[in-house]
């Protein structure tokens, strides 16, 4: 009877994607039409990219409010430099910024000695205004648009809504990065690192882990997958605007902290965050095709991120027995 | 023989609980007299904090009886025990530290004291009537451990609880703040007040308590009066098997310098110098806050801390971080345990390899064998009680837990060991085999630096003893020929080492 519950718990989310989409398919056959499978992956696209990048934050203990911001900045960035660099040199430029970004984060993290997740919380939040309004300064609050460019962008069009066999490009992108991450977090000694800091800074530090050097790396991805979220972002809709990013970072958190990752740092798995994405982005879809008003929609959203914590919790308490 | 209300204020029968994979109650029974101070013994993992968190409510019972004053209790809530007139003293205090000490007594029950004015009033009272003379308007977290203690008991009284269960509560008491415990349990005692009294430490059953009941496995293995029981008797019954000695014998023939320190100066620490030789143990000895920890973290590189200078085999290294300790082939054990030593929700196994992790790293990649191979040959070699290597510490004893921290750096094999209080909070067999690896490491070439607050352990375990205090070395002793007397009074810096 307990097994049952636990392990109901740790599939939870994805009973409840399939329970979702099951139920969405009867009331509303439009939901498995190609096109609105399309455009389930499309959306899935930048999202994902984001939150396995926070994925990372989270399992290392920390959180980073900063990802609007580097999104914003790095897709203004990079569509501008796409004429003077040409498409491979903007593409590498916006990579790099966004993994800047994020080390910046973790170097002000590190040097104003903040060690507890809401210390962070405050200094990303304060970054993710930063780098908006450079982005702002930059584009004087202007909006960029391929046709604007010269010459076409092929490569970043392909990006955005070309395909390879049945799968996007995007979603290609998607399962490279997934692997990658994947096997960093779980076969590498830097990923057990960040793990171990995530469960215990003060221990993992005294059993000589390299704990700031954690830091520095989960926020550094965070900042990179960030980046590639945002050049994923701006290559679908064809245009860059300096808010851009505007609600990227909570819905990253959401998504990781619904897929089964505890924001208490140390346990959780890029996977799960897929998991969580899936959901999120399915019970958007559902409540459009159901024609929910988007005000709806957003305290549906609010509905499961306090759920998802609820769970969390009560996962803890049963842990913590004996 | 039967418990009737009159005779008995609390009755388990034959209570059992489960977790999953542990059995950690096998069918229980105690009867505590009204009155009386009840000990309660046993090693870690015995399931003493089990059955004291299922009469509290914080865990259901599987199975059996629980009668209190009369009443059978099914299913209870921490709140409604207390209510019920049975409060319990945990180790690590339940007291809110931002708030005043007044607040935390009459918490959540302001309303009945009709007010502030009412409940500092009423607190005061209360801790008048134990003796405590702790300012109620003072906040928790200024207090020390002692005085949270004295909050505690107020807190209880408050309830006119009818049985206090303290769990381990001389476990970071000064023996001044412990002979007022004392007077304090025997007040109690005179108010017609039940105590239960769980201790690892024999000298406080025997000093105070009128029944001890000894728990061993998740079952009672004894209980009688105390004046029935012998110390040889007490231990045997608790670790199963018979103990010889409490100590091993200290490690002889200590050889040539290993470590020199020097000019180490912080705010806390003024001109600490010494020096550790192969194959020694040495005892850092001192009141807590003396500056005991503060020396070995700044060497460990722990604290930032500039200026001082560290030889090792003649050679000067420079420590910024543990890291760097690590390769210069220091290891510790942290004083905090939970807090310090384990990632509580990780597996023993990760627990155990979390130092040796470029042991079995290959082009940034874990081997996943190599490591099994290190969790398992640890928990086997220290004799780790646990069900599996993937459990998570955090359902292991307390010192099956700090075995896995030694174990942690046995692996690396660090010639210099640095134990801060290894042996708090855990049992008398597993104390007995932290010293033995104590003296084996010494033995082996390499050198051990104990703190610990027990003074009878530091002068049985080490060669040569220095002591703290305020922040400087007092004196440096082989405690072999020097009385303890002397060694304590320099530890409290009343001169005499000049």
């Amino acid at each position: 009877m307990k097994q049952v519950g636990a392990v109901l718990r740790d599939y939870l989310v994805l009973v409840m994607i399939l329970g979702l989409a099951l139920l969405t398919a009867i009331v509303q056959p439009k939901f498995i039409s190609p096109a609105n499978l399309v455009n389930i992956m499309r959306q899935f696209g930048p999202l994902i990219l984001v939150s396995l990048g926070m994925t990372f934050v989270i399992i290392g203990g920390f959180i980073d409010l900063s990802v609007a911001g580097t999104i914003n900045l790095v897709a203004v960035v990079t569509i501008s430099l796409i004429g003077p660099l040409g498409q491979t040199g903007a593409l590498v430029t916006g990579l790099v910024l966004g993994s800047v970004c994020g080390a910046i984060n973790a170097v002000l993290i590190l040097t104003a000695g903040a060690i507890t997740q809401a210390e962070a919380l405050f200094i990303t939040f304060g970054m993710s205004t930063f780098y908006s309004s450079i982005a702002l300064i930059y584009t004087g609050g202007s909006t960029y648009h391929f046709w604007d460019l010269k010459k076409s962008p092929d490569m970043f069009l392909a990006i955005g809504s070309g395909s390879i066999g049945v799968l996007s490009v995007s979603f290609v992108i998607f399962l490279v990065a997934l692997a990658i991450l994947w096997v960093f977090h779980t076969k590498t000694a830097a990923g057990r690192a960040i793990s171990l800091t995530g469960g215990n800074k003060t221990a993992a530090r005294l059993a000589g882990v390299p704990v700031s050097r954690s830091i520095v790396l989960i926020y550094t991805i965070a900042g990179f997958m960030a980046a590639l979220g945002a050049i994923v972002l701006f290559s679908r809709i064809t245009t860059a605007a300096p808010v851009i990013g505007a609600g990227f970072e909570t819905n990253a958190i959401l998504s990781v902290v619904v897929g089964g990752t505890t924001l208490k740092g140390g346990k959780g798995s890029v996977l799960r965050t897929v998991m969580g994405v899936l959901l999120v982005i399915l019970l958007n879809n559902t409540l459009d095709l159901l024609g929910v008003s988007s005000y709806m929609q957003w305290a549906a959203r609010g509905a499961i991120l306090v759920f998802a914590i609820w769970l969390d919790n009560r996962k803890e308490v049963q842990g913590n027995q004996l | 023989m039967d418990a009737t209300g009159s005779e008995y204020i609390l009755s388990i029968k034959d209570v059992t609980k489960s977790f999953p994979g542990v059995k950690a109650l096998g069918g229980v029974s105690i009867d505590v007299k009204r009155g009386m101070v009840h000990g309660v013994v046993g090693e870690n993992g015995a399931g003493k904090s089990t059955l004291m968190k299922i009469l509290s409510g914080v865990y259901k019972k599987d199975t059996g009886t629980i009668i209190f004053d009369g009443q059978t209790i099914e299913h209870t809530t921490p709140h409604e025990s207390m209510l019920r007139g049975l409060a319990i003293i945990y180790q690590e205090l339940n007291l809110v530290n931002s708030m005043s000490v007044g607040e935390n007594i009459f918490l959540g029950r302001f309303k009945e004291m009709k007010g502030m004015h009412g409940t500092h009033t009423k607190a005061r009272a209360l801790l008048d009537s134990i003796g405590c003379k702790v300012s109620t308007t003072k906040l928790v977290s200024e207090l020390s451990v002692s005085n949270k203690q004295m909050v505690e008991i107020a807190k209880a009284l408050s309830f006119q609880s009818k049985l206090i269960i303290m769990d381990e509560p001389s476990t970071s008491l000064t023996s001044e703040e412990m002979a007022l415990l004392v007077k304090i349990i025997h007040q109690l005692k005179d108010q017609g007040i039940s105590i239960i009294y769980i201790s690892h430490k024999l000298d406080e059953i025997f000093d105070f308590c009128d029944i001890v009941t000894v728990m061993r496995d998740g079952k009672v293995i004894d209980t009688k009066p105390k004046t029935e029981f012998t110390r040889d008797e007490l231990i045997t019954k608790m670790v199963g098997r018979t103990i010889e000695n409490e100590y091993p014998e200290r490690p002889r023939n200590p050889g040539e310098n290993l470590m020199e320190v020097k000019g180490l100066n912080t705010r806390k620490l003024h001109d600490i110098q010494f020096h550790l030789r192969r194959g020694e143990i040495l005892g850092l000895v001192g009141l807590v806050g003396a500056g005991r920890t503060e020396i070995v973290r700044a060497i460990f590189g722990a604290d930032k801390v500039h200026g001082h200078q560290v030889t090792i085999r003649g050679k000067a290294v420079t420590i910024r971080n543990p890291k760097d300790a690590k390769d210069a082939g220091l290891g510790l054990i942290p004083e905090d345990r939970k807090l310090q030593g384990l990632v509580l929700p990780f597996s023993v196994e990760h627990n155990i390899s979390m130092a040796s992790i470029d042991r079995f790293t290959r082009f940034g990649f874990v081997r996943r064998s190599l490591e099994k191979g290190i969790g398992a040959r640890q928990v086997q070699s220290l004799k780790i009680k646990t069900p599996n290597t993937k459990i998570a510490i955090k359902n292991l004893s307390g010192g099956n837990q700090q075995k896995c921290i030694v174990g942690r750096w046995l692996e690396i094999g660090p010639s210099i060991f640095i134990m801060d209080e290894p042996t708090k909070g855990i049992d008398v067999g597993a104390k007995y085999e932290i010293y033995v690896l104590m003296k084996e490491i010494a033995e082996k070439g390499g050198a051990v630096i104990l703190i610990s607050s027990e003074l009878p352990e530091v002068l049985h375990m080490s060669n040569r003893v220095l002591t703290i205090s305020d922040g400087r070395i007092t004196g440096e002793f082989d405690p072999e020929h020097e009385s303890a007397d002397t060694i304590m009074r320099a530890a409290l810096g009343l001169g005499g080492a000049s």
